[in-house]
């Protein structure tokens, strides 16, 4: 299925820009959308965190500026599943665990953004994601390990795992979306998927190799059954999940011309075999979108159905994002080298 | 990889390579240069068949012969590794000469004849956890069981016949004497009558690994960290110096191996803290894993699973004997040390009762003493294996004592607000008395602890073949598993056991219980080594006069030094 999509044909559908914020001083690396409410958080070299609000009609404006005190790059954000949490990735080696302060009468506006603090990384973090549960939270480094965090009352931390697989730079990781199966993405061109043995520790069970060069960014697709990894090598491969423990190779996507940074596996339209869609975004400053199918007969089929060229000028594109909200599904956000957020909305070519 | 084109030069790390090489730079002394032709050619380098590296003249010059000068090879010592924080413990990748069975061999074809003044007396120690190792090793490989007595007995053999060595001890008698100092050291925080600095919790120091960690990352943890002398460097101390002294013998005239079951105690041997300047020697000359002991007697064809005569033999004297160490003196507790059940036992009386509780698997358990009546929190203390353990140790100690953790981190996030801990607590006692904090935590840096550390003897549970990736992964881990828990069983198999809660009261001459024996042996080498006024009332667990006490401290006590990182920096400003 290595299907060598060619670039420029007409499509079906169109990427139409909605927002645009340069509040950024510096490049913008990484987003996420708040899963219960209608924010968007981004993060930069500037060491801040913005987040942006957007009402019903669409209509989109930044809400506030973080200075997170990290010391250096905010590599990425993720909120917890509750959309009360949000943690930051940062290359001073921290994590951070933010929480807004209750309103001090009811009703009130909400108060300042809280830190607590994870330490535990040698050097660089990269990368931070919550369970779908949101009881666990991994981060990985530039160190070469990947840790899992227990998430307790009261914004306590513990680790429950540092996995040191890996034999290079962690770039990514990501979490299953119903279970907890972890999979991280590293500089050493390998996917590893990680599960807990409730009597012992965490411990990988599964060396995903194929990838020829460092792989950046993982997505599973909503409905847990596929994995989808983005890399230098140019390809997004497909993974399925064959057994509990045992994910096999099902397909490749080209469509980039320089290293792919970033994959996102949206809910999609919903139509019948609809497997979602998957955005792409690299070095090469191209938006990509597949729409992918799953047919009974156990094949993953995959038709690009977007392609944007030059979507942050000539700047690289760091990160994709759809919006997981029901009803939202249309709109993705990118984030880009030229300090700027985008926000796109997907539509039907009339 | 392909760079973008508009990159340039920040704090964009993530396209720097990520492997951790070795950082320390390389000196070399510049040699006064020859004279050189005006626009004479460059020089090569060539590598010979032999890999060593010759630098080349390249055809320049008059009389037409090329020269060639042999490069000096760089070398990396233990020492850099201990000053550096380049990376992390982790010493096995790192390039080890100076401590290797290599070196061990070296020495004992170089050393003089036992006539000579220059002659070195070989001593080799050995750790329990080493002797379960290959006491599971051969176990595994033949029909009965091979206890670690009998191993040791074999050993004893073998170094002295085949390998050279003049003495052979195990280590336990030197454990016997670091938990007597621990506990001495406890009681002294406890009451608050050490030095300022040190703090409750004390977190056990016999484990390098945590130790070099908790140097180069967690400085704030140091204060926590025993100050007491683990039983390698013990046992250092009492060879080089104790036994050295009856030998008539000084410390540089012995030659110290210790066969352990961690790479990282080769860090530890080389700390400056136990480099004697007087002598220009170590406590501890060398030491070799497990691992490597068994290559060095594989290199010599010897046979560790031949029985030899008495191998069987009691190991108990019948009458106390002062002359030669006690040996196999099992400690109830951890195959780790026992530094934890030292103390629980010190503190667990007939009023009080102990619980225990497992978090999530034994590598973290929870003991608590209550006083039976009061129902007050006695003595709470900890067991925690494993490096992610560890890092909740850390995290919870730094919570409890409220120290900033972390390298640099005070003033890092001046300008956030952060985070306070809102709840308040219920006023009952009782729940007060449940968070009490630690009074003590046993750490070690390997799961399942020492007998698990990375010298010990590779598994030797075959691993079945042709099975899909993701089985084989369990498969092995399983095997890695059963191997542990089989040198656990090996390292507790047939060892006299003794009381539960061990006393350190005198000596009583009609049973003979080793323990009891120990102690007094433990006093007399006090006593010998740090000779106090009062030198017959002494005793391990009391205090001596001020020069007595500082002879204790400079003998059975060290210390700890952060280690500044300067590579973080240097990594990430280009």
């Amino acid at each position: 299925m290595d299907s060598d999509v060619l670039m420029d044909h007409n499509t079906e559908f169109q990427l139409m820009q909605v927002a645009e914020f340069s509040n950024h001083e510096e490049r913008v690396w990484h987003l996420a959308w708040n899963p219960t409410r209608p924010l968007l958080a981004s993060c930069s070299s500037d060491k801040s965190v913005n987040l942006y609000h957007y009402d019903t009609t669409g209509k989109f404006e930044q809400a506030t500026s973080i200075s997170t005190g990290h010391s250096k790059t905010v590599r990425a954000v993720a909120w917890a599943p509750s959309g009360k949490t949000l943690a930051t990735a940062s290359f001073d080696s921290q994590v951070g665990i933010w929480e807004q302060e209750e309103p001090e009468e009811e009703g009130g506006a909400p108060g300042e953004w809280e830190c607590t603090i994870l330490e535990g990384h040698e050097n660089e973090c990269k990368c931070v994601a919550y369970s779908s549960s949101g009881t666990l939270l991994a981060t990985c480094s530039r160190d070469k390990t990947v840790w899992v965090w227990e998430v307790q009352p009261d914004s306590e931390f513990e680790c429950v795992g540092v996995l040191m697989e890996h034999t290079q730079d962690v770039k990514c990781v990501a979490w299953h979306p119903t279970e907890e199966i972890l999979a991280s993405a590293s500089y050493d061109d390998t996917i590893r998927l990680y599960v807990d043995d409730p009597d012992e520790d965490w411990y990988a069970f599964q060396v995903l190799s194929g990838h020829e060069s460092t792989v950046w960014s993982l997505a599973f697709s909503p409905c847990g059954k596929y994995l989808a990894s983005a890399s230098d090598d140019l390809t997004i491969r497909l993974w399925r999940r064959a057994a509990q423990f045992k994910w096999e190779p099902i397909g490749m996507l080209r469509g980039h011309d320089r290293t792919i940074f970033s994959v996102s596996w949206g809910l999609g339209n919903g139509d019948g075999e609809n497997a979602g869609w998957l955005a792409s975004t690299g070095s090469d400053g191209k938006i990509n979108v597949w729409e992918m199918k799953a047919p009974e007969n156990g094949t993953l089929d995959s038709k690009l159905i977007a392609t944007l060229r030059d979507a942050h000028s000539v700047s690289d594109v760091n990160c994709v994002a759809w919006n997981p909200r029901p009803g939202l599904g249309d709109l993705l956000a990118t984030a880009g080298d030229d300090c700027s957020v985008r926000v796109w909305r997907i539509t039907g070519v009339a | 990889m392909t760079f973008s084109g508009a990159l340039t030069l920040t704090d964009l790390n993530d396209f720097i390579t990520p492997s951790q090489a070795c950082i320390k730079p390389v000196e070399e002394v510049k040699r006064p240069e020859d004279y050189k032709e005006p626009g004479a050619a460059s020089t090569a380098i060539h590598v010979d068949s032999a890999g060593s590296y010759y630098e080349v003249t390249a055809n320049g010059s008059l009389n037409g012969v090329s020269s060639s000068r042999k490069l000096e090879t760089a070398q990396i010592s233990l020492n850099d590794c201990l000053a550096c924080s380049g990376c992390i413990t982790s010493a096995e990748s790192v390039l080890i000469t100076m401590q290797s069975h290599e070196e061990v061999f070296n020495f004992l074809s170089t050393n003089p004849p036992r006539t000579s003044p220059e002659h070195r007396i070989p001593v080799l120690s050995i750790s329990p956890q080493s002797l379960a190792s290959l006491s599971a090793s051969l176990s595994s490989s033949s029909s009965a069981s091979i206890s670690i007595s009998q191993v040791l007995r074999r050993l004893r053999v073998i170094c002295k016949n085949d390998l050279g060595f003049t003495h052979v001890y195990d280590t336990t008698f030197a454990r016997h004497i670091a938990l007597l100092e621990h506990a001495q050291e406890f009681s002294e925080r406890r009451a608050g009558t050490g030095s300022a600095e040190n703090k409750l919790p004390m977190l056990s120091s016999a484990c390098p690994g945590w130790v070099c960690y908790a140097e180069k990352t967690h400085a704030e943890m140091l204060p926590f960290i025993s100050r007491s002398k683990s039983p390698q460097q013990v046992m250092g101390t009492l060879v080089k110096h104790w036994l050295g002294e009856k030998w008539g013998k000084k410390p540089h005239q012995i030659y110290h191996v210790t066969v352990m079951p961690c790479y990282d105690k080769k860090l530890e041997a080389s700390r400056q803290d136990f480099y004697n300047d007087l002598y220009s020697t170590r406590d501890v000359d060398c030491v070799i894993t497990t691992g490597e002991l068994e290559l060095m007697m594989r290199a010599r064809n010897s046979d560790l699973s031949a029985s030899v005569p008495d191998e069987e033999r009691h190991l108990s004297p019948s009458e106390p004997n002062f002359d030669d160490l006690p040996e196999l003196l099992s400690h109830p507790g951890s195959s780790s040390g026992s530094y934890l059940q030292s103390l629980i036992s010190e503190y667990l009386t007939d009023g009080s009762e102990l619980s225990t509780r497992t978090i999530r698997n034994a590598d973290y358990e929870e003991h608590v003493i209550t006083n039976k009546s009061t129902g007050n929190v006695v003595f709470k203390g900890a067991k925690c294996y494993g490096f992610r353990n560890l890092q909740n140790v850390v995290r919870k100690v730094g919570k409890e004592a409220g120290v900033q953790i972390g390298r640099g981190a005070a003033g890092r996030l001046s300008s956030v607000r952060t985070k306070r801990n809102m709840s308040s607590r219920g006023g009952k006692n009782a729940e007060v008395e449940k968070d009490k904090a630690y009074d003590y935590v046993e750490v070690m840096a390997c799961p399942s602890g020492c007998v698990n550390g990375g010298g010990q003897l590779k598994s030797q549970i075959t691993r079945s073949q042709n099975q899909d990736n993701a089985e084989e992964t369990s498969e092995a881990r399983w095997g890695d598993k059963e191997w542990t828990k089989r040198v656990e069983e090996a390292y507790w198999h047939n060892l006299p056991t003794p009381p539960p809660s061990p006393s350190f009261s005198p000596v009583s001459a009609e049973t003979y219980d080793p323990h009891v024996f120990a102690n007094e042996f433990a006093r007399r080498i006090l006593v010998d080594l740090c000779k106090p006024h009062n030198g017959a009332e002494s005793a391990w667990r009391t205090r001596m006069d001020a020069d007595a006490e500082k002879m204790r401290a400079s003998l059975f006590r060290t210390q700890y030094r952060a280690v500044e990182s300067n590579v973080v920096g240097l990594q990430v400003n280009w």
